[in-house]
C-alpha cells in the first residue's frame, strides 16, 4: 500500500512539473516517492528480468544509451533513467514515469533495466537493483568538492562487490589500473575490455605498446575527425569490423561496455554493430545541430551552419574532448566553452586547471587565426572570466577571448558572421540552460520528450 | 635570467588542480623573458640545497600523504627545504602540502604524522568538512580561492598568519586566521587555482625568488592584468 501511495505521489508531481514546465521530472517524483517508501527501487526493480547497473567517472550515459539501443533494435523492451539523473532518486523518478497502476497492482512490462549510478550513489543503491551485469567504465577526478578522493570512490567499490552475488557479470576497463584491482576482491567472473596500445593514465589516455590480456579488445584502430572511428574485434571467433560514428578514443571504450554487455545478455554482435548506423548520441554527448540562421540573425546567408555540443564536466572528460575537436578545428570555426559552479556541476572549479586546454590550442588552424582580428573563442556561464584565464595560461592570445557570462547572449554573439562549425563545450547545468535556449528557438526538443 | 621551480611530489601530491599554481608562475616568469624549468622531486630522487629556486607542494590523496610524510624524513628532503626557505628561498604549499610543512599531522585513527617543522603549526584532524569559496584580507590585499580539507590548523604563538577569514573556514580553529607565513614560505588552504587569480602573490613569490638567486632587489616587469583582475574581482563579487 506504502508503494502505491509513493508512486501516486511520485506520478503527481511527475505530472506538475512537466504542466508547468519547471523541469523534465527526472528526479523530483522519485524524490518525494522515496520519503514515503525507502524500498521502492528494490521492490520495483525485482519486476524485472534482467537489470544492468553502469558506473564509473566519465561515459555513463554513452554507454547506457547504446546498450538500450542494441536492446530496443533486438526488440527487447527497456526501462532506464535516461537523463542523466543517476542518483537514486533519478532511477525511482524512471520507474514512475514508465509503470502503469492496475486495480491489481503496479504493472511492469519491460525486459531489461539499465541504471547508471553515480560512482558516490552506487554503493548505497546498486544492491537494490540486485543487477545481473555490473559495469565498472573509468575512475577519474570528478567533482571533488561532493565525492572526495578516488581512493576513497574505489575503496566504496571494492566494499560494494563484496556484497554482489557470485551470479554477477562483472565487466571492467582493463586499461584502468585503478578499475583492474576491483577484479582482485570479487568471487565471481570478471570480464575485461580495452582498446589496444591503450592505457589509461592519472587523467589521460595514453598510447602505450604493451601486452595486453583482454576478454574483449578493439585492435586496429583508425580514427576519421569528428565522424567517429574504426577498429576490429574478436568475438566468438569471428572477427568484426566496426564503424563507430562517434569520434575519439574515449567513445570507442564506451562502445565496448555497451557491446559486452550486449554480448552477454545474447544480443546478435553483427546486429549490434549494425545497429550502430541508426544510433544518436545522447543529449550534449557529441550532439550535432543545425544552427537557425534567423536565430543567430546571420543577415548575408541562408546557409544552416553545424553545431557541436560536447559536455564538458572533469579534467579527464574535457582533455579527452579538446583532443578529439583539436585536429578538426578549420579556419572560421568556433569555440563556445561555458562553466557553471552549481553543485550539478561541482562548485570547486579548481579542476579547469587539471583538463588539459593547451591541447586545445594544438591546433595549427587557431594559430593562423590568432592573426586575424576575429574572435576564436567566446566563454560563457556563472565563471567565464576563470575560463577566459584559464585559456590565457593556455597559450590562448587574450584578445581572441570574448567574455560572455549570459549563455543566451553568448550563443548570439557566436552566430554573429559565423562562417564555419560552432563547438559548444558546456558543463552540465550550463548544458541544461543551453537544451532550454535551444527548445525555445525551436532548434531542439526538450531532452525529456527525446527517445530514451 | 633563469628559474627553476621545484614541483614537491608533483606526482602524488597534485589534486584539487593545484597544477595551476605551476602554470601560473612559468607563465608569469616566461612572458618576462625569464626562462623556467620544471623540476620534480619525488620518492626515489635526490633533492640538495641550490637545486631549485621557487618551491610548490601541493594537496593529495590521505595515502598518498602518508608515503611524503615518511619520505620528507627518511629522505631528508625535509630538512632541505627548510634550510632553503631559511636563506629566503620562496615556497608556496596548499593544503596537504601546508599540513605537511607544521610540525605534525594527527590523524583520526592511528599515529601523529610528524612534520617539517617549517611552519609554527600543527594539524588536527576533524569531522567538519571545510568546503566553499573562500576570501581572506592578507599583505597582497584580498585573496580568493576554494578551500576543501577536514584538517584543522593551530597556528602556535609567534606564528603569522597569511590572512584574515572575510569568507569561509581557513585554519579552522574558532581564530579567524587563514595560512601561514614565514620568511618567504606560504602555507594555505586556498586552492582555485590560487594563483592564477591573484596575481599579486604570484609575483611577490617570483621577485623573492630572483632576488634570492641573483642577490640584489629588483622590479618585475608589469604585465597586462586585465583578465586575471576581472576573474578576481568578480569572484570576489559573487562570494563576498
Amino acid at each position: 500500500m506504502k508503494l502505491i501511495l509513493a508512486i501516486l505521489l511520485g506520478k503527481l508531481i511527475l505530472f506538475l512539473t512537466r504542466n508547468f514546465k519547471i523541469g523534465g521530472g527526472s528526479a523530483a517524483p522519485g524524490l518525494y516517492a522515496l520519503s514515503i517508501e525507502p524500498d521502492l527501487v528494490a521492490k520495483l526493480a525485482a519486476k524485472i528480468p534482467k537489470n544492468v547497473v553502469i558506473t564509473g567517472t566519465n561515459g555513463k550515459t554513452t554507454t547506457a544509451k547504446m546498450l538500450a539501443h542494441f536492446a530496443k533494435e533486438t526488440g527487447l523492451k527497456v526501462i532506464r533513467n535516461h537523463t542523466g539523473s543517476n542518483l537514486e532518486r533519478g532511477i525511482a523518478s524512471a520507474f514512475i514515469q514508465n509503470l502503469r497502476l492496475h486495480p491489481k497492482g503496479v504493472k511492469l512490462n519491460h525486459d531489461i533495466g539499465i541504471w547508471e549510478l553515480d560512482e558516490a550513489a552506487f554503493n548505497a543503491v546498486a544492491p537494490k537493483l540486485q543487477p545481473d551485469i555490473v559495469v565498472f567504465l573509468n575512475v577519474f577526478r570528478d567533482q571533488l568538492d561532493r565525492y572526495g578522493e578516488i581512493d576513497t570512490v574505489i575503496k566504496n567499490w571494492y566494499q560494494a562487490l563484496k556484497k554482489l552475488s557470485s551470479e554477477t557479470a562483472v565487466l571492467v576497463n582493463g586499461d584502468d589500473a585503478n578499475i583492474l584491482k576491483l577484479a582482485a576482491c570479487f568471487r565471481g567472473k570478471v570480464q575485461t575490455f580495452g582498446v589496444q596500445n591503450c592505457k589509461i593514465a592519472g587523467e589521460e589516455i595514453e598510447r602505450q605498446k604493451e601486452q595486453e590480456n583482454l576478454d574483449f579488445e578493439a585492435k586496429n584502430v583508425k580514427t576519421s575527425g569528428l565522424t567517429g572511428s574504426l577498429f576490429q574485434l574478436t568475438i566468438n571467433n569471428e572477427l568484426l569490423t566496426v564503424n563507430l560514428p562517434l569520434p575519439g578514443i574515449y567513445h570507442i571504450y564506451d562502445f565496448l561496455a555497451a557491446f559486452t554487455t550486449g554480448t552477454i545478455l545474447n544480443i546478435d554482435p553483427d546486429k549490434m554493430v549494425l545497429s550502430l548506423k541508426t544510433y544518436s548520441p545522447a543529449f550534449g554527448r557529441v550532439e550535432k545541430f543545425h544552427l537557425n540562421p534567423t536565430f543567430h540573425r546571420t543577415p548575408t546567408s541562408e546557409v544552416e551552419y553545424m553545431g557541436y555540443i560536447f559536455l564538458i564536466k572533469n579534467p579527464a572528460g574535457a582533455t579527452q574532448v579538446f583532443k578529439t575537436i583539436a585536429p578538426n578545428i578549420k579556419p572560421g570555426d568556433r569555440i563556445l566553452l561555458a562553466l557553471n559552479d552549481n553543485i550539478a556541476d561541482g562548485t570547486d572549479v579548481s579542476w579547469i586547471w587539471d583538463a588539459n586546454f593547451e591541447s586545445l590550442r594544438n591546433s595549427s588552424n587557431l594559430s593562423e587565426r590568432a592573426q586575424s582580428r576575429d574572435y576564436t573563442i567566446i566563454t560563457s556561464g556563472i565563471r567565464a572570466n576563470d575560463l577566459a584565464l584559464r585559456l590565457k595560461y593556455a597559450n590562448f592570445n587574450p584578445k581572441e577571448i570574448v567574455v560572455e557570462p549570459d549563455l543566451k547572449q553568448a550563443l548570439k554573439q557566436a552566430g554573429v558572421g559565423l562562417k564555419g562549425k560552432l563547438f559548444i563545450l558546456p558543463t552540465y547545468t550550463a548544458m541544461l540552460k543551453l537544451q532550454s535556449i535551444l527548445t525555445k528557438a525551436s532548434i531542439k526538443k526538450h531532452y525529456w520528450e527525446e527517445d530514451n | 635570467m633563469k628559474l627553476v621551480i621545484g614541483y614537491l611530489y608533483g606526482d602524488l601530491m597534485n589534486i584539487y588542480g593545484d597544477t595551476g599554481n605551476i602554470i601560473a608562475l612559468k607563465k608569469r616568469a616566461e612572458w618576462r623573458g625569464i626562462k623556467v624549468i620544471i623540476k620534480m622531486f619525488t620518492i626515489g630522487n635526490e633533492m640538495k640545497k641550490g637545486m631549485a629556486d621557487i618551491y610548490f607542494f601541493g594537496g593529495g590523496q590521505d595515502q598518498a600523504q602518508e608515503l611524503v610524510a615518511r619520505d620528507l624524513v627518511v629522505s631528508g628532503k625535509g630538512k632541505v627545504i627548510k634550510s632553503e626557505v631559511e636563506r629566503g628561498v620562496p615556497l608556496l604549499s596548499v593544503c596537504g602540502g601546508y599540513q605537511l610543512l607544521g610540525d605534525y599531522y594527527k590523524p583520526h585513527k592511528g599515529p601523529k604524522l610528524p612534520g617539517v617543522g617549517l611552519f609554527p603549526a600543527y594539524t588536527v584532524a576533524s569531522h567538519d568538512r571545510m568546503i566553499g569559496n573562500i576570501i581572506i584580507e592578507s599583505m597582497f590585499g584580498k585573496l580568493i580561492g576554494f578551500e576543501n580539507h577536514s584538517g584543522k590548523t593551530y597556528l602556535k604563538k609567534g606564528a603569522l598568519p597569511l590572512g584574515m577569514i572575510v569568507k569561509g573556514f581557513g585554519n579552522g580553529g574558532t581564530v579567524q586566521t587563514e595560512g601561514c607565513i614565514y620568511k618567504n614560505a606560504v602555507g594555505t588552504y586556498m586552492h582555485g587555482s590560487l594563483l592564477p587569480k591573484n596575481p599579486k602573490l604570484a609575483d611577490w613569490l617570483l621577485k623573492k625568488a630572483l632576488e634570492v638567486k641573483y642577490g640584489k632587489e629588483l622590479e618585475l616587469k608589469q604585465l597586462d592584468d586585465t583578465l586575471e583582475l576581472q576573474a578576481h574581482y568578480k569572484a570576489i563579487q559573487k562570494f563576498g
